[in-house]
């Protein structure tokens, strides 16, 4: 609580030094997403004003038209997926553009769910969608949130780590969240990939059941970022380190205490933002889990906002990893330079600036490892390698593939 | 093509000025004299320009002008013969993005009023600075009286208050600032 204060001091100096912000309004895209808590809550509970900026929050639709607000500076800065920065950095799906994470929002808490009819059919486990998915006779049509994004990554490693080819043996769809459970009701998909509360929304409403969390692909894997086209970073350097200030309060704010955590349902789950029932939104938001087919448990990964800043820092592996998976489905031909890509749209500095005056400790490596579920390690080190590692992927290239083997 | 509100209040260059825009190519909608309804005459129009040709613009052209950028902000362009720097600068103040001294060649004209729209636009952007600026350091000092007055009430420290009254936004869905506005209420109708 304490360490909350200890900046207020030096708040007066980023306002009125040099170090003022260049812009003071900003329009902020986000998706109505448990994800977005941070967001609303700097937005709205005077997390901003001590670094002179008014964050006026953006609801969007879809994170198709999320791009094009940041594209078409409708948007100063927003909720993004990594996947979306990396896709816009690299122009896959739209012309290149430069783009800056300027943060990571949050960890964790994103599903893989089924539709209650296949539930009904007996398909209640990894196992038994293995058995329905070899089986050629219809192919099971599964969503996700955007061409290249986190969900889809998500989606196809779970189901690339089971034997399933995620671009063969299934079809898939982009679904904004929000309409998922719309569209189990209609039976147009199977199941879907997305961020909470959708997936105990759809639990909730009888329309189906969870079958993996994506902690259980990657147990505190990276999500939601803070992005910005690094147009933006560059014209206004001390505003895009002042809204990083600001979102990192909060973050904080949010999992200072059990009632905070709380109260911070409360206010997400209302129609101005994410517009879900608190019933919803607050279990999983507090690490408490029903699959929907009878067991529920405490969840040792559950989302996370701040984590003594581990959740915020953009670190470079992360940005890396959604390359190789970028590489892995062949949704970028060749190999990038991994690295200099990484290096320019991660905003490590200015992150870095922002938690020192906050007080929020540093990781000393720019790189993390971790273990994800089909015990692979990635620790960053080398993209290249891991990226031609796995034994399901859509690298068009045979060349590349003869080299990694 | 822009579409222009002409307002004439000139009797001897009447027509001249409109020629010269048509021969630019502007789509004109023509009205004489400042005596109109300029608002419902806009928002009927729907210009991108208001141009307000004048001989000598007079205290009640400058007071329509004044009210109106303050309620329907638009870009104006003044065209007039009056050389009074007193008088333009009463413009400039009154929201009016071009003040252009005598007569102008249809082949200008263009030059002119893109220059007023582009001022007319980083006008209003620092004119929402300014506002926000202004409401941030309203919203600002709400919520520190606020909070003293809380620290009174709870005998807690600064970080409670502010943490409590967090909490009490948040679980209705409000805006700090809201709740800020409602002890402060309360506590003027308590009284000491």
């Amino acid at each position: 609580m304490k360490q909350n204060d200890s900046p207020r001091g030096d708040t007066l100096a980023w306002i009125n030094g040099s170090d003022a912000p260049e812009k003071h309004i900003l329009n902020l895209g986000f998706m109505p997403l448990t994800d977005s808590a941070s967001l609303i809550v700097a937005a709205t509970q005077g997390f901003s004003q001590p670094y002179g900026l008014t964050l006026n929050l953006r609801r969007q639709q879809s994170w198709s038209a999320l791009r094009d607000g940041l594209l078409n500076g409708e948007l100063d800065a927003a909720q993004g997926l990594y996947g979306l920065a990396y896709s816009i950095q690299l122009g896959l799906g739209s012309a290149p553009t430069p783009m800056a994470v300027l943060m990571g929002l949050n960890q964790n808490g994103q599903s893989i769910n089924l539709s209650q009819a296949m539930l009904e059919s007996g398909v209640n486990s990894s196992q038994a969608l293995i058995a329905q998915a070899k089986h050629k006779s219809r192919k099971l049509c599964l969503a996700h949130t955007f061409p290249t994004g986190t969900h889809a990554m998500w989606l196809y490693y779970w189901l690339a780590a089971h034997g399933i080819h995620p671009l063969k043996d299934v079809d898939t769809r982009v679904v904004p969240p929000s309409l998922m459970v719309e569209h189990l009701r209609a039976g147009r998909i199977d199941g879907f990939c997305a961020g909470e509360p959708w997936g105990a929304h759809a639990i909730q409403s009888g329309m189906g059941f969870t079958l993996a969390t994506s902690q259980s692909v990657w147990p505190d894997h990276p999500e939601k970022v803070l992005c910005a086209t690094q147009r933006f970073v560059e014209q206004y350097p001390n505003t895009a380190r002042a809204l990083i200030m600001s979102i990192l309060d909060a973050s904080r704010f949010i999992e200072e205490s059990e009632d905070n955590r709380c109260s911070t349902a409360q206010l997400i789950s209302g129609a101005d933002y994410v517009n879900a029932p608190l019933t919803s939104l607050q279990p999983r938001m507090l690490g408490n889990y029903v699959d929907g087919c009878d067991h529920d448990w405490h969840d040792a990964h559950p989302l996370r906002f701040h984590g003594n800043g581990e959740v915020n820092m953009p670190y470079l592996s992360d940005g890396l990893w959604f390359m190789t998976q970028f590489r892995r489905w062949g949704l970028l031909r060749e190999d990038p330079d991994y690295f200099a890509v990484a290096k320019q749209v991660q905003q490590v500095d200015l992150y870095k600036q922002a938690a020192n005056a906050l007080g929020i400790s540093l990781p000393t490596s720019m790189l993390r490892s971790s273990t994800l579920m089909d015990g692979k390690i990635w620790d960053g080190t080398n993209p290249t390698a891991y990226a031609h590692s796995f034994d399901l992927h859509a690298i068009a290239d045979p060349r590349a593939t003869r080299q990694a083997n | 093509m822009l579409r222009i509100l002409l307002i004439n209040d000139t009797v001897k260059k009447v027509g001249k000025l409109k020629q010269a825009l048509l021969e630019a190519g502007f789509e004109v909608i023509d009205e004489s004299g400042l005596t109109i309804d300029l608002p419902a005459r806009v928002q009927s129009a729907k210009p991108d320009v208001i141009l307000i040709d004048s001989d000598s613009p007079g205290r009640d052209v400058m007071e329509q002008v004044c009210l109106f950028s303050r309620d329907l902000p638009h870009p104006i362009a003044l065209f007039t013969d009056e050389q009074d720097p007193g008088i333009m600068r009463q413009a400039i103040q009154s929201g009016v993005s071009a003040y252009i001294v005598e007569g102008v060649e249809s082949s200008r004209l263009k030059a002119i009023l893109d220059v007023a729209m582009v001022r007319f636009e980083s006008d209003q952007k620092l004119r929402a600075e300014l506002h926000a600026r202004e409401q941030q350091l309203s919203e600002r000092k709400r919520v520190e009286k606020a909070k003293g007055l809380l620290m009174k009430m709870k005998s807690c420290d600064e970080s409670e208050a502010h943490t409590l009254m967090r909490r009490q936004a948040m679980s209705r869905q409000q805006k700090l600032v809201q709740v800020a506005e409602q002890i402060i209420a309360m506590h003027e109708m308590l009284g000491e």
